[in-house]
């Protein structure tokens, strides 16, 4: 059994100007131990996603659709139940960490208020929990660093504060929503060491929400690509990037400037990424497309199943040996790049 | 070719104090210290580097929204080092900024038309008509819309907002654009129109660039020239080709080794290195070379004691780098980068 | 912490010169006759020059304002009335305890009301009871204080005759022959009218200051972290945000109290409360010099004052500005 399973997942929010769409139908689901990828831009509908699983929206968001957790459905829990399991089994972390923690409380307070809240311990065993929690995340001093205040910590320390505070609790999964994104690059490479090594040792699952294919590429198991509040294509990271089977994603691994690729011009995407007020018509992505046609405008098209691959979902209407073409074109392109640049 | 920039020795310091009345100088904060580079016409200067390590401080002290402590800049053959407001004034048509957050860069109480003419207007340039021609004409350039004028900047996404700075930039016709991190802020798709755009202009309108950035994938793509900053020093500086595929230094092995690879198996097999600590505070940097706290290579009693200069590699008079212990090849695992040759007067 | 007083002291002396020479160099740009005014009617030229004399009045002003600080330090001593040659030093000790009693009052009452009505207020914003408060705010501020005073005195004291409606009775039970009433049933029954009068402004102020903090603070990424980690609305509310969302509440607080203790001029006019208010109004048009200079003195003091505690009480909320100074 899937520890989460959702199935056609929507999220929509009343707001003055009329209805957003955020969330339009989306269904995934992440085995115990496994890491998922969950690639998108802004408005993807992303974060919301993960923000509705774990019951984090404001009231003025409408849900609908289904969450299992470990077999229980979550969508439409009582709050008092739906805490439980957050922060317990269930564990989150932001992107921005300067911001994610409450400024006024020293952090010691802030990880044994994460025991206390699911835990019947008394408070030192709560301190000497977070003390070894901080240990494990590699904070140095962690009994004395525990009575400091966030400012008193750099980015990167802070993340890993974060991640302590997530994992205090031994969680079956934990999301994290671009952790690494406000981070540099060298701190980034020591937190996703990091995220791997605790995977491991609490043999916990992971969803990995990021904007950055090359994150994924180094994480991820799984892979969903979100577009318009949808998954417009969901594969195992390997087949994904060796075949990708939907224009966006074309696009995506396109517009991405490598070091081991010499080009003058990257691909672009035309326009910018739709409103969720207003989406386009048909398939979400037609505005932008290079290949549309009449139908993309007039018809969403359904998640479907590649031709040599069961398990790797897309949405397209373009014909398998059309996009096969395409694809092979553009591999061969990347083919000539990377050949020049050696 | 004529080089258009031209520094020496660039030192920003500012000064932390304590005292009530009377502020006694405790230290300085070493933001810059000692940068030196040449930038020929219509080239790109990429400069990279981590938090702390000056490269913001840097691009503002070359546009002249600070005053330099120490060094000298010599733009298009004049010293602009010390020279006063009024004496600027007339070098800063030829020297514009393209910044970070397209959010906060543009005044949302001005239209757009009135932003992108501003600099048309503090320079006297043309009478209201030419402006308004100019504007539509720099809008167009940007790919925008020359009908969209008169609305206001948050009526545009994130990578519009971002071509209304660069049309701004533009607008007086400079040779020199200093970006300061242009395309962080901005969603992947859109980040390489923005990149296209910026090497398309450079090519029509023969534009120098220093482009400022953490991204080590999208300086790579708009450099000619890399410059790898540390705090506040300048570790390695080469072509692209000699940084990217023989760096010297470690910590410029320890940044091309964090990139995560867009590609599963290269990514999963390669071997990478990954720095202990986090990046110590410009205020008490570490004594003689600033990485050894943090270098894998670190050899007791020379990286703490000597600190390295800037000296040529072997294969290149313009690839230079500050390292007693130099990497010997590229890729490096680990393991390997830790295997420090025997001390030796010259490691090439 | 040092560092941080010296500072202060050092701005505090620096602004109190500054206030006290804008009076003395104001009194000297009005064409007044103090000396004439003291000394009465039917004095001769001759006599007013030798009152003027004996008021000093006649060395220039910088001689007149050194002497008025040397007074002040070495004697503890705030000049004598121009009016009626009463030491100001005692005026302001029987006036200011009338006006500390109204402020003060008035700020627990503004504060018992605002707080709970802005905090339900950003709770369920739009609700109706969000918006009735926001009615009440606008009603708060822009209904004038002589106005709602008459009102209440009429309503309340007048026709309902609930309480009285002028007059100050101090907090000290006293039998002395100058004081109607003492006592501290009688202080309180005497101030009720007043303290609803003055702290309506401040209260519709407050509340739409802490709606808004509220509102604010409930969207920071760190509610989210707390809810994430399973934590109660209730608690996230009190250990989250209330801290948070009190540090702007706490600063203007101390800046509106120590600009009250000047003078809460309207009120104090409306129930016949001698305090400092009506001192500087009388003060000021009867060409009262060192009464006046002597309430500034106060209010400068008090405004200081204030100032130190809201800096030292910010500093306790917030660990990072207690760190970093």
């Amino acid at each position: 059994m899937p520890l989460i399973e959702v199935t056609d997942l929507q999220t929509r929010f009343r707001t003055d100007d009329g209805i957003v769409k955020a969330v339009s139908g989306v269904s995934f689901s992440l085995e115990r131990g496994e890491t998922l990828g969950v690639v998108g831009e802004s408005g993807s509908g992303k974060s919301v996603t993960f923000l509705t699983v774990m019951g984090l929206l404001e009231k003025t968001a409408e849900t609908s659709g289904s969450v299992r957790f470990d077999g229980e459905e979550i969508l439409g829990l009582s709050m008092a139940r739906l805490r439980r399991i957050r922060g317990q089994r269930m564990g989150m972390i932001f992107q921005d960490p300067m911001t994610s923690l409450n400024p006024v409380k020293k952090i010691g307070w802030q990880l044994e208020e994460a025991v206390l809240l699911h835990n019947d311990v008394n408070r030192k065993e709560a301190r000497r929990r977070s003390v070894a929690i901080l240990e494990e995340v590699e904070i140095p001093r962690a009994d004395t660093r525990i009575d400091d205040y966030p400012h008193q910590f750099s980015g990167g320390m802070r993340q890993r504060v974060m991640i302590a505070m997530a994992l205090i609790n031994n969680p079956e999964i934990l999301i994290a929503d671009e952790p690494t994104t406000a981070l540099d690059v060298t701190t980034q490479a020591q937190i996703l060491r990091l995220m791997g090594r605790l995977q491991q040792e609490h043999e916990m699952a992971i969803v990995m929400i990021t904007h950055d294919l090359g994150v994924v590429a180094e994480l991820a198991d799984e892979v969903i690509v979100m577009y318009g509040g949808r998954v417009v294509e969901q594969a195992n990271v390997d087949n994904l990037f060796a075949k990708a089977e939907m224009p966006y994603t074309w696009g995506l691994l396109g517009s991405l400037p490598r070091l081991n690729l010499e080009t003058t011009r990257l691909e672009q995407i035309p326009g910018q990424p739709p409103s969720l007020l207003h989406p386009p018509t048909g398939c979400a992505f037609n505005p932008r497309c290079a290949y549309a046609f009449d139908r993309c405008r007039e018809e969403l098209p359904e998640l479907r199943p590649a031709a040599q691959e069961h398990a790797h979902l897309f949405r397209c209407h373009l014909g398998d040996e059309e996009r096969a073409r395409i694809w092979a074109e553009k591999k061969a392109a990347f083919a000539a790049a990377a050949g020049s640049a050696a | 070719m004529s080089e258009l920039l031209v520094v020496e020795n660039l030192q920003k310091y500012f000064p932390v104090t304590r005292g009530v009345i009377f502020q006694k100088e405790l230290g300085q904060v070493k933001a810059v210290d000692g940068v030196s580079f040449s930038l020929e016409q219509g080239k790109t200067l990429g400069v990279v580097g981590e938090s702390g390590c000056g490269k913001s401080t840097m691009a503002r002290c070359l546009a002249r929204l600070l005053e330099p402590t120490g060094g000298t800049i010599n733009f298009d053959g004049r010293d602009i080092t010390h020279l006063s407001r009024k004496s600027m004034r007339p070098i800063r048509r030829d020297m514009m900024m393209v910044f970070q957050d397209p959010y906060a860069s543009l005044n949302a109480r001005k239209r757009v038309g009135s932003i992108v003419a501003e600099p048309l207007e503090v320079h006297g340039i043309g009478g209201d008509n030419d402006r308004k021609r100019r504007v539509q004409e720099l809008l167009e350039i940007v790919g925008l819309n020359p009908e969209h004028y008169n609305r206001f900047p948050h009526e545009f996404s994130g990578g519009q907002r971002q071509r209304i700075g660069i049309a701004r930039a533009l607008s007086i016709n400079p040779k020199l654009i200093i970006c300061d991190e242009p395309v962080s802020a901005l969603d992947v798709s859109v980040q390489a129109q923005i990149l296209n755009l910026l090497k398309d202009l450079q090519q029509d309108f023969e534009l120098t660039y220093i482009f400022i950035a953490h991204d080590l994938n999208v300086v790579r793509h708009v450099s000619d020239r890399v410059m790898v900053m540390y705090l506040g020093k300048p570790v390695e500086m080469g072509s692209k080709r000699d940084l990217y595929d023989e760096p010297k230094h470690p910590y410029s092995g320890a940044l091309l080794s964090a990139v995560p690879i867009a590609e599963p198996t290269a990514g999963r097999a390669r071997k990478q290195i990954v720095l202990e600590g986090d990046v110590p505070s410009p205020l008490n940097p570490p004594a003689a070379c600033r990485f050894h706290p943090r270098c894998p290579r670190f050899v007791d009693g020379k990286c703490n004691v000597d600190e390295p200069e800037l000296t040529p590699a072997s294969g290149g008079g313009d690839h230079l780098y500050a390292c007693h212990f130099p990497l010997e090849r590229w890729p490096m695992g680990e393991d390997e980068i830790r295997r420090v040759p025997a001390l030796a007067g010259s490691t090439e | 912490m040092t560092a941080f007083v010296i500072r202060r002291l050092f701005w505090a002396i620096f602004l109190f010169l500054v206030a006290t020479i804008a009076a003395y160099v104001l009194f000297f740009i009005i064409p007044t006759n103090p000396a004439a005014l003291a000394a009465g009617k039917a004095a001769t030229p001759v006599v007013v020059k030798h009152i003027s004399h004996v008021m000093h009045l006649d060395l220039p002003i910088y001689q007149q304002y050194w002497l008025f600080l040397w007074n002040m330090v070495r004697h503890g001593s705030l000049g004598y009335s121009f009016v009626n040659q009463l030491p100001v030093r005692g005026l302001i000790r029987q006036d200011a305890p009338v006006t500390m009693s109204l402020v003060f009052g008035g700020a627990v009452f503004w504060l018992a009301l605002s707080i709970p009505v802005g905090i339900i207020s950003a709770l369920r914003p739009r609700s109706i009871l969000d918006r009735s408060a926001m009615i009440f705010v606008l009603i708060g501020i822009s209904a004038h204080p002589v106005w709602i005073g008459l009102i209440l005195a009429y309503l309340i004291g007048y026709r309902l005759g609930l309480t009285p409606i002028s007059n100050y009775c101090p907090l000290v039970p006293s039998h002395s022959i100058g004081v109607p009433c003492s006592g501290p049933l009688q202080w309180f029954e005497h101030m009720i009218l007043p303290w609803m009068t003055f702290m309506l402004l401040f209260a519709a102020l407050y509340v739409r200051l802490i709606r808004a903090t509220v509102i604010e603070t409930m969207s920071e990424d760190f509610v989210r972290t707390a809810r994430a980690k399973g934590a109660s609305s209730g608690r996230v509310l009190v250990q989250h945000v209330l801290r948070n969302s009190m540090l702007p509440v706490v600063t203007i607080l101390g800046m509106d109290l120590g600009l009250a203790l000047g003078g809460a001029v309207f009120t104090e006019t409306v129930f016949s409360l001698h305090g400092l208010g009506q001192q500087l109004i009388t003060a000021a048009t009867s060409d009262d010099l060192p009464v006046v200079t002597g309430i500034l003195v106060f209010a400068c003091i008090a405004v200081i004052v204030f100032n130190f505690i809201v800096d030292v009480a910010y500093a306790w909320l917030d660990p990072r500005i207690r760190l970093t100074t």
